[in-house]
């Protein structure tokens, strides 16, 4: 790339309309480098789509293009990415047109304050598609062409003000642009510049006129320090997973599933992860999975562990071999899938005459007085353990014995156990 | 004599794969919450040395790539919600050849779908992903292990390729916990962005005969890089299509195709003489398993493939699969999504498909297919 002496922009001609004002802003940037002296290679200039987006061959600085609306996300990604980094400048540009795209993009970057400047060349509509009015057209400007009165502009100054920027300034008169941008660009933080931009294909086609219909200039800012991006120290999420040595032995005949089904909060998910782990303190291959609703605080909670002395392939569990309910939301849920074959352990106070006359294999326990809400799923799988010998009680012990509630489980689990004795 | 003691724990899909990408080098994580990748979000915060909570999957995308444009190696996970909204910001990124990775955890769509049930319904989309025909390396886990081997794989094949990559999940895979040996855990070494020694001009998009080009970040001290999505010349001038510029769109592609074996990644379970052979991926792997040990355990000849590497499609499988008399292709989509890549829409007569939704296929179903 061709590069001029003392200047950050190439050789290329401007492609703008002529007096078009793009070129003044990007006349007064580099001007503004130059008084500040920064290198090129500290400069990184973002670019995206539309009139603004023209700028991308003029700098001959590092330079990134990108899409419609995205620059200031592209640029503040770039800014994260350069921060550890000595001196580096990034500096975004888009139009009106590109600015309502991205809002969301400008007001993340105002609030999360990250070192980089924006600058919005607004020339009040969308010059590449036939003058379009944009979402910040001002009011003066928008009666003048008759089209939605009623409906406000953006502020951009106000709004990135509102969400957090260091420095947000709105700039009319061409001979302010050059010392806005050098303030904007020494301030450490996210700084937005508008600077009004004529458009004489579509809009004004006299500075004087355009001066008439802009909002009025602003200088908003917050005494907030930049945020600074550091590289957290991190350690391997394997080194928390703990390492299960079998100490205890499975009567398990052949590959068995069980349905704990329960309610949200009732512990289900984490008594089917004990399960499992006890299964595993016994020697046994496993597989835990939960299902509940999207909303996690209310409504059924149903988990399936599977056992078997052999690997696991498949994990579905079409058709238990024990079912463990606890709550009327679980037994509602897994209603579909109980049947004749299964030993069916179940709340007493869930059995209804109806369920009875269709299952005859109904084991109605008492789980409900044996543990409160919190617990009783596990007090019920402490149970069925007891019952049918599966998996020894020891190894559910041993399985909650890592939890920080474990008192209170062994106690659940002593009890029923010692009761079913 | 066992030369390694078992180091089995209880463990989910999620963490294995998360920890795989740290392992490998991806240094940051971006993301905006979504079921059922909710634990890659969870696990992502503890394990990258930086992270980000994302306003949006938009955002998600652009400040990945503005991070890795200036040297970084990042990821995310999602689903198809998310990864919908993101689909511009990866055609940009996949222009700009900037390397990241992207995990789609598969829920049940079409729309919001079922959030918390599983599918492997969007291999179709990332087929087509990229405006134009241009291939995009998707990499699908069939287990643990190639939850583990695949994510390094991922990390690897978009350093070296300079480009996005995906690694196709679903909710069954990432979200269920398993007995599982750590032994089975291969090392994994770390892949770093390679700094290129270049003297006088860089020109960012003039690939050698590797048809990459050599990568220096945004904000070097040594050389001006540009970066553009747009249609553009060795030396990212925008330019139209003219034949320089075309030539280089045209690479977009041909680094690919021209190294698709460095890409490959499948499973044969090959028995002697057989004729038939079920081929699945991601989560009907498990039920494929089940199903081949049914029908061979009656006494049928029968392979199995599974397919890890799924785009671009590697001549490889046609190789594999024109040796067989029946096909029996399982998946859990209402079309046959890997069928009609491999064959097209229109029927094929020794091609089978076992296609479902809202449930995991079960093994009775494949064995049930096997004429």
């Amino acid at each position: 790339m061709t590069q001029n002496k003392n200047t950050y922009l190439t050789d290329k001609k401007f492609p703008f309309c002529p007096g078009c004002g793009h070129g003044i802003s990007i006349n007064a940037l580099n001007k503004a480098l130059q008084e500040l002296n920064y290198g090129p290679n500290d400069v990184i200039v973002v670019s995206d789509i539309g009139c603004s987006g023209l700028i991308d061959p003029l700098f001959a600085t590092h330079t990134i293009h990108g899409l419609h609306g995205r620059s200031p996300a592209l640029g503040l990604g770039v800014a994260m990415g350069v921060a550890q980094k000595q001196n580096k400048k990034v500096i975004a540009f888009i139009g009106d047109g590109g600015a309502t795209i991205g809002l969301q993009h400008i007001l993340e970057a105002a609030r999360r304050n990250i070192d980089m400047t924006l600058i919005v060349l607004n020339n009040l509509l969308y010059g590449m598609t036939g003058g379009q009015i944009s979402g910040l057209s001002t009011q003066k400007y928008k009666e003048i062409i008759d089209f939605e009165k009623d409906v406000p502009p953006f502020d951009l100054i106000q709004l990135t003000h509102a969400s957090g920027a260091r420095f947000a300034v709105r700039v009319n008169a061409p001979n302010k642009i050059k010392e806005t941008l050098k303030k904007a660009i020494q301030t450490e933080g996210f700084s937005i510049v508008e600077a009004a931009s004529l458009c004489p294909s579509y809009g004004m086609k006299r500075m004087n006129d355009l001066l008439e219909v802009v909002e009025h200039e602003e200088i908003m800012e917050h005494d907030r320090p930049a945020t600074k991006i550091v590289d957290k120290k991190v350690h391997s999420l394997l080194t928390e997973t703990p390492v299960i040595q079998p100490a205890f032995q499975s009567n398990l005949k052949n590959r068995k599933g069980i349905i704990i089904a329960g309610s949200a909060g009732g512990g289900a998910q984490s008594v089917a992860r004990f399960l499992a782990l006890a299964g595993m303190h016994a020697g046994l291959e496993t597989t835990m999975k939960g299902e509940y609703p999207i909303t996690v605080g209310t409504g059924f909670s149903v988990a399936e562990v599977i056992f078997d002395h052999k690997p696991i392939n498949y994990t579905g569990l079409e058709t238990p071999d024990y079912f463990i309910i606890v709550t009327e939301d679980g037994l509602n849920k897994i209603y579909s899938k109980l049947h004749s074959n299964a030993k069916i352990y179940i709340d007493e106070k869930l059995v209804t005459e109806d369920l009875k006359n269709e299952f005859s294999n109904l084991i109605a326990v008492p789980f409900s007085k044996m543990a409160n809400r919190k617990s009783i799923a596990l007090a019920a799988a402490a149970y069925v353990l007891n019952q049918t010998g599966l998996i020894p009680v020891e190894a559910l012990k041993e399985a909650v014995s890592s939890h920080r509630l474990k008192d209170i489980f062994i106690e659940v689990i002593d009890k029923v156990t010692q009761q079913a004795v | 004599m066992e030369t390694q003691t078992s180091q089995k724990t209880l463990i989910d899909g999620s963490k294995l794969m998360i920890e795989a990408l740290a392992q490998a080098g991806v240094d940051t994580f971006v993301a905006y919450p979504i079921t059922p990748s909710n634990w890659m979000y969870k696990y992502g915060k503890e394990r990258f040395p930086q992270f980000y909570a994302a306003p949006d999957e938009i955002t998600t995308f652009q400040w990945m790539a503005g991070m890795s444009a200036a040297g970084r190696l990042p990821a995310t996970s999602s689903a198809f919600p998310g990864i919908a909204l993101m689909v511009e910001s990866i055609n940009m990124a996949y222009a700009m050849e900037l390397p990241l990775v992207v995990i789609i955890t598969q829920r049940l769509g079409p729309s919001t779908g079922s959030a918390t049930t599983g599918a492997q319904g969007d291999l179709a989309l990332l087929n087509g992903i990229i405006s134009g025909g241009f291939p995009v390396p998707v990499f699908s886990p069939s287990g643990f292990e190639d939850i583990w081997e695949l994510s390094e794989k991922a990390v690897q094949t978009a350093v070296k390729f300079r480009t996005p990559v995906f690694l196709l999940t679903s909710k069954e895979m990432v979200m269920y916990q398993k007995s599982f040996d750590l032994k089975n855990l291969k090392p994994i070494k770390k892949i770093s962005r390679p700094k290129p020694d270049i003297k006088g001009t860089y020109l960012p998009y003039k690939a050698d005969k590797t048809l990459v080009p050599p990568f220096i970040p945004l904000g070097d001290d040594n050389h001006l890089v540009r970066i553009t999505a747009s249609t553009h010349d060795e030396a990212a001038n925008i330019r139209k299509n003219d034949p320089e510029a075309l030539a280089n769109t045209q690479r977009l592609k041909d680094k690919f195709m021209h190294r698709i074996d460095e890409l490959s990644v499948y499973d044969l379970d090959h028995e002697e003489g057989a004729e038939k052979i079920i081929v699945t991926w991601g989560i009907t792997t498990d039920a494929a398993r089940d199903a081949i040990n049914l029908l061979r355990s009656s006494g049928n000849k029968i392979d199995l493939l599974i397919v890890k590497s799924l785009l671009p499609v590697s001549p490889e499988i046609y190789d594999i699969l024109d040796q067989y008399q029946e096909i029996i292709i399982a998946e859990e989509n209402l079309n046959g999504q890997f069928k009609e890549i491999l064959f097209g829409v229109r029927p094929v007569n020794q091609v089978k498909q076992v296609n479902k939704m809202g449930n995991m296929i079960t093994p009775d179903e494949i064995v049930s297919a096997v004429s």
